[in-house]
This record gives C-alpha cells, sequence and structure tokens, in this order.
C-alpha cells in the first residue's frame, strides 16, 4: 500500500474535527466526505488524494461514537490513519467497516515523516517504508483479534 | 481468585471465549437513537436479516430535536428525514420507539436510568459515546459506532476485546457539596489522567467520596469517563441504586430477587488486583473551569489560565496544544478566570441536565436576573426531567431570570438541531466536550458545572460558586 502523508503535528484531534456534529445528519457517503476534518483543515477534501495516509500524534480520533469519522475519511481516499495512539471507539469504528487502517507507532517514528513523504507500509511484516527519505520504520502490530477483523474485511464478514 | 466488579460483569456475559480471540459478549439492553442508527438498519434490510430481541432494544429522538415549540413543522429537512427514517426503522423492526411527542422522550442516557431500563450488573450498549453514563448504576456500559449497532441488532451480541481494569478511588469530604460538585470532581480527575489517561480501560470509581454522591451525581462522573478516554465508567450500586430504580415504568417485576442478587454479587471483591490506580482527595478540589479545547485542560476557578509552558511541562507538543486553544479560544495566558466574560450559557446535556441539576442551578437563579450581555437556556434532559421540574415551579425561576425553557434534547451539546453558539460566542456549558466547533463553528466553550453555569449567567463572567449569596 503506497500513499502520501498528510501530516497534523497535534494531539487529541477529535471527531467533531474529522467530521462536525452538524453533518451527521447525511445519510450519503460522498456528500459527508465533502465536509471531512472541516473543522481543522477545510482545505483537506480538496487537497486529500486516494490512497493518501493521515499522520497525527496522541489520542487520534478521540470524543464521539460517531462512525461517520473513519467513513468520511475513507470516503475522501484515506487508506490509514498513522498515528501515536488511538481513541478506542474511533479505532474499532475504522476496523469494523474495514474504512481504513488505524496503524500506531513510536513518537521517534512520528518525528521521523513529514508532511507529503511517500510511504510504503506493508502490514505482513510491520513495516512502513519512507520512499522520499529512504528509511525504514516499525509499526506495532495489530493484535491477532484486530489483524483478523482486518483481513476478513470488517466485523461482518469476520466469523461469517 | 479475587475478580473486579467489572470482570463479575464480563465473566457473567461470556458467550464464546477463545485464547487469543475477542469474546463474544451477550448485551442485555440495546439504546438506539437517530444518528448512529441509519446505516445499520439498511445493513440488516440489505442481508434480509431481523432484529434479534427487539423486545431489549428501545430507542428514542434526541441528538437533532428542536427545543423550540414541536407542535411546530420542522425547518431543517435532512434533521426531519433523520427522524422519520428511526421512526419507520422502528416500526418494521419491532422496536419501541420514545417518540418525538411521548412523555418519556429524552437524552437516551437520561431516560434509561428514568425509566428503569438501566439495570445492575447488565451490558448495555448505544451508538453513542456517553453510554458510559449508565455505569453509575454498577452497569457495563458504553459506546459503539455504527457496524456494532448493526451487529448487536442483528446478534444481541458483540465481539469484544476484554478491557482492563483501573480503580478511581476518590477519598475526603467535599468542602462546600453544594458548590464543589460532581462535576468538579470529573473534571479534576480527567486534568490529572489526562484525555488518553483511561484507554483501553474500565474504570471503578471507589471511595466514600463516592458513596457520598447521589445517583444524578454519580451518573455526570461515569457520563465522562470517555473523556479520558475510557472504555466505560462504573461504580458498584448501593442502597441508593436499588431505591432510585425501584417503581419505575420498565422496573423489572422480579425487583426483589434481583435486588438481594445484585447485593450479593455486584462489587469488587477486597483484594481485587486493578491494572491502574489513582487517588484523588476530593476535600481540596474547587470549581473547576475549562479554558481550552480539550476536557484536561482545566483550571481552578480561583486560577489564572496557565501559560502554555506550564501546561506543557517540556512537552513540545503539549505546549503546541495549548497555544493553539488559547488562540482558538481567544483568551492570553494568566487571565483570571473569574475575569473571562461570557455571551451564552447552555444548561443541558447528558453530563448534567437531570433534576437535581436544574435545582441547583435554580437556586443560584432564584429572584435574580440574567446579565445584559448574557443570552441564557435551559435544555432538560428529557421530557419527563422538564415535567417534573415544572411541578416544582423551577421554569418559573429560570424564565423570570430570563433563561430560556426548552424542550428536551442534546441540543447546543453538539449542535445538530438550530441551537448552535455563533463564531467568536464564548459559553459556559454544563455539557461533555469543548473541542473546537463542538458548539457551532467558531464557538468557544467552557465546561462548568450546573450552578457554574447558572452564577456566570447572572453575573457575565465566572464567579466562584463558593462566594455566592
Amino acid at each position: 500500500m503506497i500513499g502520501n502523508v498528510i501530516k497534523y503535528e497535534q494531539d487529541n484531534i477529535d471527531t467533531d474535527v474529522i467530521i462536525p456534529g452538524t453533518y451527521l445528519k447525511i445519510h450519503d457517503y460522498n456528500e459527508l466526505a465533502t465536509h471531512a476534518m472541516e473543522g481543522l483543515d477545510p482545505d483537506f477534501p480538496s487537497k486529500v488524494k486516494d490512497g493518501d495516509f493521515i499522520v497525527a500524534g496522541k489520542n487520534f480520533g478521540c470524543g464521539s461514537s460517531r462512525e461517520h469519522a473513519p467513513i468520511a475519511l475513507s470516503t475522501c481516499g484515506i487508506k490509514a490513519v498513522i498515528a501515536t495512539s488511538f481513541a478506542r471507539i474511533f479505532y474499532r469504528n475504522s476496523v469494523d467497516g474495514a474504512f481504513l487502517l488505524p496503524i500506531e507507532i513510536d513518537d521517534e517514528t512520528y518525528q521521523k515523516i513529514s508532511n507529503s513523504d511517500q510511504l510504503e507500509i506493508n502490514i505482513e511484516n510491520n513495516e512502513i517504508k519512507n520512499i522520499t527519505k529512504n528509511e525504514t520504520y516499525s509499526m506495532k502490530p495489530f493484535s491477532e483479534i484486530i489483524a483478523k477483523i482486518i483481513s476478513a474485511g470488517g466485523i461482518f464478514k469476520y466469523k461469517k | 481468585m479475587t475478580e473486579t466488579l467489572f470482570e463479575k460483569i464480563w465473566n457473567s456475559h461470556i458467550v464464546v471465549e477463545k485464547e487469543n480471540e475477542p469474546s463474544l459478549i451477550y448485551i442485555d439492553r440495546h439504546l438506539v437513537h437517530e444518528v448512529t442508527s441509519p446505516q445499520a438498519f439498511d445493513g440488516l434490510r440489505v442481508n434480509h436479516r431481523k432484529v434479534r430481541r427487539p423486545e431489549l432494544t428501545v430507542a428514542t429522538i434526541d441528538h437533532n430535536v428542536p427545543t423550540t415549540d414541536r407542535s411546530l413543522p420542522m425547518i431543517d429537512e435532512t434533521s426531519s428525514t433523520q427522524i422519520k427514517t428511526l421512526e419507520k426503522n422502528c416500526k418494521d423492526f419491532g422496536i419501541k420507539l420514545f417518540g418525538i411527542n411521548d412523555p418519556n422522550q429524552g437524552i437516551v442516557h437520561v431516560i434509561g436510568p428514568q425509566l428503569g431500563i438501566t439495570l445492575p450488573g447488565s451490558t448495555i450498549v448505544c451508538g453513542d459515546s456517553h453510554t458510559s453514563t449508565q455505569g453509575a448504576f454498577g452497569a457495563f456500559a458504553f459506546g459503539i459506532g455504527t457496524s456494532e449497532v448493526e451487529h448487536t441488532l442483528a446478534t444481541q451480541t458483540l465481539w469484544l476485546e476484554k478491557p482492563k481494569t483501573f480503580e478511581i478511588l476518590a477519598t475526603g469530604k467535599r468542602k462546600n457539596p453544594f458548590a464543589v460538585t460532581s462535576k468538579d470532581i470529573i473534571l479534576s480527575i480527567i486534568k490529572k489522567i489526562g484525555t488518553n489517561g483511561g484507554t483501553g480501560h474500565v474504570l471503578e470509581y471507589r471511595g466514600d467520596a463516592i458513596s457520598d454522591l447521589s445517583m444524578e451525581q454519580r451518573m455526570t462522573i461515569c457520563n465522562m469517563s470517555i473523556e479520558a478516554g475510557s472504555r466505560a465508567g462504573l461504580i458498584a450500586p448501593d442502597e441508593k441504586t436499588f431505591d432510585y430504580i425501584n417503581n419505575r415504568e420498565y422496573t423489572p417485576k422480579n425487583y426483589d430477587d434481583l435486588v438481594e442478587d445484585w447485593k450479593n454479587n455486584l462489587m469488587s471483591d477486597s483484594n481485587s488486583k486493578f491494572d491502574k490506580r489513582f487517588t484523588i482527595d476530593v476535600e481540596k478540589i474547587e470549581p473547576q473551569v475549562s479554558w481550552g479545547t480539550n476536557p484536561a485542560m482545566v483550571s481552578d476557578v480561583t486560577d489564572k489560565i496557565p501559560t502554555p509552558e506550564e501546561f506543557g511541562q517540556n512537552n513540545e507538543i503539549q505546549i503546541e496544544s495549548a497555544k493553539k486553544a488559547l488562540a482558538y479560544m481567544d483568551l492570553e495566558p494568566e487571565t483570571l478566570i473569574t475575569e473571562i466574560p461570557i455571551d451564552r450559557v447552555f444548561i443541558g446535556s447528558c453530563t448534567n441536565a437531570r433534576l437535581e441539576d436544574l435545582i441547583d442551578a435554580a437556586t443560584i437563579v432564584k429572584g435574580k436576573v440574567i446579565n445584559s450581555n448574557v443570552s441564557a437556556m435551559v435544555v432538560p434532559g428529557s421530557q419527563m426531567v422538564k415535567h417534573e421540574a415544572e411541578k416544582l415551579g423551577l421554569d418559573k425561576i429560570f424564565k423570570d431570570a430570563n433563561f430560556e425553557w426548552r424542550e428536551s434534547g442534546c441540543s447546543m451539546c453538539l449542535g445538530m438541531n438550530p441551537d448552535i453558539l455563533k463564531p467568536g460566542e464564548r459559553c459556559a456549558s454544563t455539557s461533555n466536550r469543548n473541542f473546537e466547533g463542538r458548539q457551532g463553528s467558531g464557538g468557544q466553550t467552557h465546561l462548568v458545572s450546573p450552578v457554574m453555569a447558572a452564577a456566570a449567567a447572572i453575573a457575565g463572567h465566572f464567579v466562584d460558586v463558593r462566594d455566592w449569596s
């Protein structure tokens, strides 16, 4: 999986900035996606490209249980969020619907990755290759459970 | 082997357990609202599935209902569609709905306990992070996303990784229990353990300072457990819990037998092992006011707004986040909290819109009028709260003070209905999140208790409610 980085150098990026409450009435995913990250970076929908990755700090996706958050990012084309830690419901929502990969990295790796870097994520060997910088980092392996749900393609396909 | 309360509830709900696999956990109660459920019902239809146990599923409409006159047609078409969708889904799938004009309508986490649906020892889910509120009854209650809503509707179970346990021991006695509320206790806890201090854990609040609280105050504590990143909050049930549940509309008929069972089983064994522990002395707690954009950015009312360096303590990212928060909040470091002027006051939300909250706020307001620069509203947590408050004449006290007295719903807590802040408006709010834009794009939220919000409405700025006369 290869993509370019959109980096937000901050902790606690909450679900209210990922998709503000007023848009939770929207049923259509494409329309929802036009408001992704509106509370933090209103230009996000115009600059994001299919296959991109978001890189951020601690506690990404804290707050509301709205699955609209990973859905909005995924519909924009985001394939993975790479953060130093995740809020639990966001993490689970991302995996349950197989919307995007929530990938945990350490602080050092987080510092090394820059905005616009091109990365290749290899979840089989828990590696992130920074093509731009010619560096390789390790990512925190998915727990066995999460890995199974991801490889099944979501919670409904898991154990079917 | 000793077990914590959480482990007892977990173990009694395991359907399937295998090593290195998630456990399949039985869900006793599923609460549903209009925002996180439409795609779940769509999923059931596409796959020709039914709701496994409709009688254990209850729905209400709370997030995007108008809080103004409900006899008028709804202006917002998308909200109206979402509400009609839930009405149709409940009809099609045989689910009990407390609809927009039902006397039991209200915020989902307020009506569950009020109706006797929320029971000790049970597992409760809802597509809403503040489901943790109901942990105050000794239930494992937690928020889920829409995929899990669909899974629960279809199977009455969920695949879950077992959370770890975290004891929050609250000792001592509050010096002024009217002015220093359970909201101040939970904000103080989050200030100390941080917004991700509880990640992966279920918090169990214990100690005399917790037993001392009423059920409604305990709900405020458990409600905000999610703001510390935790999976759920939990308080062992006691006589106050059993009394609260007795004689409610949906209290089980075998209540007496259940109480016996709860008394014997629902507590952490002595010497239980918790994965993490934190102790707080409530005697030292003052009324709290948030100044930043997450619920850990909080100060004592007698304090000043910290400088980013004081707040961040050598952590560059924390220092930057404080700078960004202060810029968004349009506040200068070292400003006295009591010198922050406010434009709006919101007394409402699943955190603080139950009857006791309104009684306490009305005590502050009685005989006074809000500051001419402030507009203020009270949004009761449910129609039942509203009705009971009106029986006590609280509506009159608030209206005489120029507060708006509204219909029940989530309202300005999350800005899904017309109750929103305008850009640059500063609000003293009894809700749970001060995130950027949470109460409306550009709105500036300060989290406080109901008595602090009421006093701020009168004074036009924050005041130490311990000095109120």
